[in-house]
């Protein structure tokens, strides 16, 4: 293994420069892209949440770090080889039915993409239908749903019966969220879990996954 | 010659110069010409390109003419009446009113002191409170009630609000379908549409999208309202870093922008109709990222925008005090209830809600808002100045005590009877009392002598009931029929 430490320490900061630079060089050095990924970006994203969890740092500090994982990212993704995991999971996600407001759902896509996964985001008003069709088409681990409206809530467990109906809701995990949403909602709706918020909704996909 | 009365000083608050207000207000028209905004109601797209607006895909851009010619219809002069005809909130000249707000998830119960999910009986005491409480002018829902139909939720909280009080109400819809609901119980209580148009005690809280969306169903609310000539307001969630700018001038400057949108369409449904202004800018807090009620940002650009009203707008402004992020009414719900409801007073808002909010606008509570009642009748006292005449100067007294035997004190004088009522605020639940008798009494903390207010009010205060014809009335637009 080698040492990523001025990798690391650049994602951590959200220095996107320095972070491509050592990227790059760590690949011209002869470290493999999965090597790198792990022991460098991810390791830099776990100790970013910790100091975040611990209110260390500040929300737009995480995201940037997130931004410049991201980033190098882009210099990694073409060198993988087959069969390289590289994703903790992927996820579907999209604000409900009726409802057009995307802050908080925009949020957690940032921050889950952050911590390694792999996010679908079908924006805002989403039917039940295509929740089903994209879930269908990209295979999803979690499906998540997001509301602002007391009104629109309603949505959540009708796409929950669109994903039975399709038989597609045994083969995913389904998390909900938002301002008017509670853990008590989300066991009267079977859903599998209920996030307050984006940090939150990290470790509980982590959790119903069973990855780190 | 009588001598001139020396006027009294109004303590008054002032956060911005001439120069920062138009510079704010020439970058909401900015954004409103050159980024432009999108507009999803069909019928009110009609309207702004017929009135000017250049439309290209899903973005409208509006020329500041048309801002201004919306701003010169609107009435400066707003009223409220209570339900019975009385005009109680005249929302001129920089007169503050206090009332609740909208929508909590959770309440803090009067009984246990637990947070658990609200009912639609929650609303009911919260609007049987604010009829006893003197100090709030109206009523919001204070609830999101699990119990009953959700698409009928905010015909629901209504109903029960007009059962339980008889002050204005401030009313939340979902569309144009439930506001009808709505808008025919509020006919119902007054005797027609003629009569809730001539003294209307209901007004409209609804919202767009920051940063510049309007959905269908919110405009559908607010062209109900403009042509029936229902108060409304549409403040925007520009909250700094979230919805808008993390600064202030630039989250005030969308925030402003978005309003103008609504005032634009508002006055072109309904020329002449009475709009409310102002958005609300508040910060998303860069920790938790909830919304934060109990921040020193919302005040501060409460306050930018009430010297905008002055300078610029001149319409009444819609504002928010007397909420809290902490969890309990605890130290920090008292410290940041009192920072908002003194800022609003001091910087003269006009329509303020949300009082009695804890935990970011998600839990209400009936001690909160008791408390918080206290807090506006001080804030009130504060702002009404120091008058200076010669009766207040109190030569004579003070010649009188002075120079009188031993024995002679101003406790006893008569200037001391006939004045210490309106010379002193004199508080009712913040205690003054002396150790011994405070331990006496049980020694309570302000939230328990609060608690015990509010069941008092609840128990003991009569609002007086709706006709019995008018409650058969709501049953049936309750049920549909």
């Amino acid at each position: 293994m080698s040492d990523f430490k001025a990798l690391t320490e650049s994602v951590i900061k959200g220095d996107i420069k320095t972070a491509l630079a050592e990227t790059q060089s760590a690949l011209d050095a002869g470290s493999n892209a999965r090597d790198i990924l792990d022991n460098g970006l991810i390791a830099a994203m776990d100790e970013v949440s910790e100091r975040f969890t611990k209110g260390l740092i500040f929300v737009p500090q995480m995201l940037r770090s997130a931004k410049t994982m991201q980033q190098c990212m882009k210099l990694l993704e073409p060198l993988f080889q087959e069969g390289d995991v590289t994703s903790k999971g992927k996820v579907l996600i999209g604000t409900v039915k009726g409802d057009l407001h995307d802050i908080g759902k925009n949020l957690v896509s940032m921050m889950m993409e952050g911590a390694g996964f792999t996010i679908t985001d079908l924006g805002v008003d989403v039917p039940p239908e295509k929740f089903v069709q994209k879930a269908q088409e990209v295979e999803p681990d979690i499906v998540a749903m997001s509301a602002l409206l007391s009104t629109t809530m309603p949505a959540m467990p009708q796409t929950i019966e669109a994903l039975q109906k399709a038989g597609i809701r045994d083969k995913v995990k389904v998390m909900i969220g938002g301002a008017p949403v509670t853990e008590k909602y989300a066991q009267e709706i079977e859903a599998d879990s209920y996030a307050s918020d984006a940090g939150s909704a990290v470790s509980k996909a982590k959790k119903l996954l069973g990855v780190s | 010659m009588k001598p001139m009365e020396i006027p009294t000083f109004q303590p008054r608050l002032r956060v911005l110069n001439r120069e920062q207000a138009l510079a704010i207000h020439t970058a909401a028209l900015e954004i409103l010409e050159k980024t432009g905004f999108r507009m999803e109601h069909r019928g009110a797209l009609e309207m702004l390109a017929a009135a000017g607006c250049q439309i290209s895909g899903d973005r409208v851009r509006l020329p500041a003419y048309l801002v201004e010619e919306a701003l010169r219809s609107a009435p400066r002069q707003i009223a409220l009446y209570d339900q019975k005809g009385n005009k109680t909130m005249p929302l001129v000249n920089g007169n503050p009113f206090y009332g609740t707000g909208s929508d909590a998830t959770f309440t803090l119960d009067l009984e246990t002191g637990q947070r658990r999910r609200v009912v639609l009986k929650d609303a009911a005491n919260f609007a049987k409170l604010v009829d006893g409480l003197e100090n709030m002018a109206f009523a919001m829902s204070m609830a999101n009630p699990e119990d009953v139909p959700v698409e009928d939720i905010y015909v629901y909280v209504f109903a029960e609000m007009v059962k339980n009080t008889n002050k204005p109400i401030v009313f939340i819809a979902d569309s144009g379908r439930d506001i009808a609901k709505i808008y025919d119980i509020a006919c119902l209580v007054v005797g027609g549409e003629e009569e809730l148009q001539k003294k209307p005690f209901v007004l409209n809280y609804s919202e767009a999208i920051s940063p510049l969306r309007f959905p269908e169903n919110v405009m559908e609310k607010l062209i109900f309202c403009a042509q029936r000539r229902i108060p409304i307001c549409l403040p925007s969630g520009c909250n700094a870093g979230g919805g808008a700018p993390v600064t202030l001038a630039g989250a005030l400057a969308l925030g402003i922008a978005e309003n103008l949108v609504g005032l634009v369409v508002h006055q072109l449904a309904g020329k002449g109709s009475p709009f409310l202004f102002g958005p609300n800018v508040s910060v998303l807090d860069m920790k938790s990222t909830v919304v934060s009620y109990g921040c020193p940002e919302w005040s501060l650009a409460q306050a930018a925008l009430a010297d905008m009203r002055d300078e610029i707008y001149g319409l009444p402004i819609w504002a928010f005090a007397g909420a809290s992020d902490a969890k309990v009414m605890d130290a920090q719900a008292g410290a940041e209830a009192m920072f908002s409801i003194i800022n609003a007073m001091l910087s003269r808002s006009n329509l303020i809600h949300d009082v009695g909010f804890l935990e970011y606008g998600s839990t209400s509570s009936l001690e909160m808002v008791t408390m918080a009642d206290e807090l506006v009748a001080m804030s009130r006292f504060f702002a009404a100045g120091i008058p200076v005449n010669e009766e207040t100067l109190a030569l004579e007294v003070i010649e009188r005590v002075a120079s009188g035997g031993s024995g002679s004190i101003f406790l006893m004088d008569d200037h001391t009877f006939e004045h210490f009522m309106e010379a002193q605020f004199l508080p009712k639940l913040l205690d003054r009392s002396r150790y011994d008798s405070w331990e006496e009494a049980g020694a309570m903390d302000l939230y328990k002598r609060c608690n015990i207010e509010a069941k008092r009010i609840l128990s003991e205060h009569h609002v007086e009931p709706k006709p019995d014809e008018v409650l058969k009335g709501i049953d049936q637009i309750l049920q549909g029929r």
